[in-house]
């Protein structure tokens, strides 16, 4: 008894203590894609400088949620936006995670190369399918989609080959015929339909009528609790740049598409964003139950043994 | 008895000495992994996903080779795949190799060309050729192939050629005395002569090409491999599979190689080459 009140009280006493040597930076982590968009808008309103104050802001960009996690692993990264897949995983690892708000929904498209047959998902069937890296969030839903649809990974004896492409490589990779489709989250759906390839996976059929985390909040539990001012300073940022999003969608997508063109060096054509926009929710809100059921799906993938409970990882 | 009553200079305890150099093979093996076990798992002198210990990757190797769940065995099946993936090109890079390698060692011109060339291109890591291999074959097998087939060829045919030019010139001149012609002289006479050079070159060849295996699948994905599994664990934050894959490299590698040696020593010794010491 007395030995849980000496706990308790290290642990009420150890934030205060931390706080006296608050962090000199805070290191963001994130993709430049569309389902990121409260990172890029956040980042080119200059909201989250403005809410950390004297605190530098050091955003650095990645590629897939691995290279994000392995920064993330090596504590070069204190706040991420993620997909739930990675962060799943970091959380099965043991990784000192905290998910502290949700950012996107929705926003994965199934693009089909325009002069290949596929119509459907069955049609997936014998098929190369790119996904942007292996046991990601999106290639966590393509083997729940050919679940579904009695259709199996080439690697788990079936016929479809699952193939990691970077999205901004898609467009080459169709252009050479190097796969027949792709499950990508925005904007590169809505680039490759413009390009005249078939949409047969709306961001609804994908999973749970759309009603599915595309991209959340993580911060490095330890920095969390030596921080908590900054966390809660930057939370208020993110919410900030959500309701932006949400309340002026045109002056978002020229932010969107200004940070894309400084990260990547392509500019998005305004309307084909507009298209991407609109198959991409953007909310703070964290769904437990999606969470949950995501961990199961990142099981049945093969990806992880157990499902770990997200509950204790998820800020209250 | 002990070992140590054979092993006395100058006599080729080759029965006993064996066994004592597996008995400190074992013994190192035990050493690594406690020290292994103690950083991790004893003193956690780091955390589990940036060094696992002894333990979680053993699960992974237990799991992934024998377990009986509906994910479980895929580093057998990543085994099996590999595996195939490499003798195809294994085959045939010494196939091709040895042509080559005839054709310059028969034809100077041939050899101060493309045996420059080859050697020049010998020193290009293999995983440079795996994004053009990709756009020229696709993201597929055969890809990973013909990275493997141009790594394992490079070296068998250097080795054959130089292998034909190390032939004592009396052999040469011998055959051609009686009565050889070209392609006699080089079946019956030089080949035979060169054989324990050309042993040393597939050895070579296939850590060449085992090494350009793993790189490729790593960078294709998509079908059974050991570089997918590499590949996968390394998406998902599994370093302990990361580990458990990098041992099974190692040991297949380790394995094929001991097994060309016992051969190679084998031509060696009936071709008077291993002196007892």
């Amino acid at each position: 008894m007395t030995r849980l009140a000496l706990t308790l009280a290290l642990a009420l006493a150890l934030p205060s203590l931390a706080s006296a040597q608050e962090a000199q930076s805070v290191r963001l982590g994130f993709f430049p894609n569309l389902t990121h968009a409260p990172a890029l808008v956040g980042l080119e309103r200059g909201t989250f400088q403005k809410a950390l104050g004297k605190v530098k802001l050091e955003p650095k960009e990645f590629v897939s949620g691995t290279t994000l996690t392995e920064a993330f692993a090596a504590g070069q990264i204190d706040i991420a936006y993620i997909g739930p897949g990675p962060a799943i995983n970091a959380i099965g690892r043991g990784m000192p995670v905290q998910i502290i708000a949700g950012a996107s929904e929705a926003g994965a498209v199934l693009v089909a190369r325009k002069d290949s047959a596929i119509k459907s998902y069955k049609d997936l069937a014998g098929k190369t399918v790119a996904v942007p890296t292996l046991g990601n969030t999106q290639d966590i839903s393509l083997r729940h989609i050919l679940n579904e649809n009695g259709l199996k990974p080439k690697t788990d004896g079936g016929s479809v080959t699952i193939t990691p492409v970077a999205p901004a490589d898609v467009i080459a990779a169709f252009a050479a015929k190097r796969v027949e489709a792709t499950l990508v989250p925005e904007p590169w759906g809505a680039v490759l339909e413009a390009q005249g390839h078939r949409i047969i996976g709306t961001e609804k059929t994908v999973w749970r009528g759309g009603n599915y985390p595309t991209t959340i909040v993580i911060v490095n539990a330890r920095f969390a609790q030596a921080n908590p001012a900054l966390v809660t300073a930057f939370l208020k940022a993110h919410t900030d740049a959500v309701a932006f999003i949400n309340k002026s969608p045109a002056a978002a997508q020229a932010a969107v598409n200004k940070q894309l063109l400084a990260l990547t060096g392509a500019k998005i054509d305004p309307r084909v964003l507009q298209r991407a926009f609109a198959r991409t929710r953007f909310t703070t809100a964290l769904d437990p139950a999606a969470l949950k059921e995501y961990a199961a799906l990142n099981v049945e993938a093969g990806y992880a043994r157990s499902a770990p409970d997200l509950t204790p990882f998820l800020r209250k | 008895m002990t070992t140590l009553d054979h092993a006395g200079p100058g006599r080729p305890a080759r029965g006993p000495s064996r066994w004592v150099a597996l008995g400190w093979q074992l013994l190192g093996l035990v050493l690594i992994l406690g020290v292994w076990w103690l950083l991790t798992d004893v003193l956690k002198l780091y955390p589990p996903y940036v060094f696992p210990g002894p333990k979680a990757v053993w699960t992974e190797i237990s799991y992934g080779l024998w377990g009986s769940g509906p994910q479980d065995g895929k580093l057998l099946s990543a085994i099996g795949g590999s595996l195939r993936r490499m003798l195809t090109g294994y085959l045939i890079a010494v196939a091709l190799g040895v042509l080559v390698g005839l054709l310059m060692g028969a034809w100077r011109p041939l050899r101060t060309t493309l045996g420059a060339y080859l050697t020049g291109i010998q020193s290009v890591p293999s995983i440079a050729f795996v994004p053009f291999a990709i756009l020229f074959f696709g993201l597929n097998e055969r890809a990973a192939l013909a990275v493997v087939i141009l790594e394992g060829f490079i070296p068998m045919a250097l080795a054959v050629s130089g292998a034909l030019l190390n032939v004592p010139p009396a052999l040469r001149v011998a055959g051609r005395t009686l009565g050889a012609n070209s392609l006699g002289l080089t079946l019956r006479v030089l080949l035979p002569a060169s054989l324990p050079n050309i042993l040393t070159g597939l050895r070579t060849a296939w850590s060449f090409a085992w090494r350009a295996l793993v790189g490729g699948e790593l960078l294709i994905g998509g079908v059974a491999s050991l570089g997918e599994q590499l590949e996968v664990g390394r998406n998902t934050a599994n370093v302990a599979l990361v580990l458990a894959t990098i041992i099974i490299i190692g040991l297949i590698g380790g394995l094929f190689d001991a097994l060309l040696r016992t051969f190679e020593g084998r031509v060696r010794r009936d071709y008077g080459l291993e002196v007892p010491q």
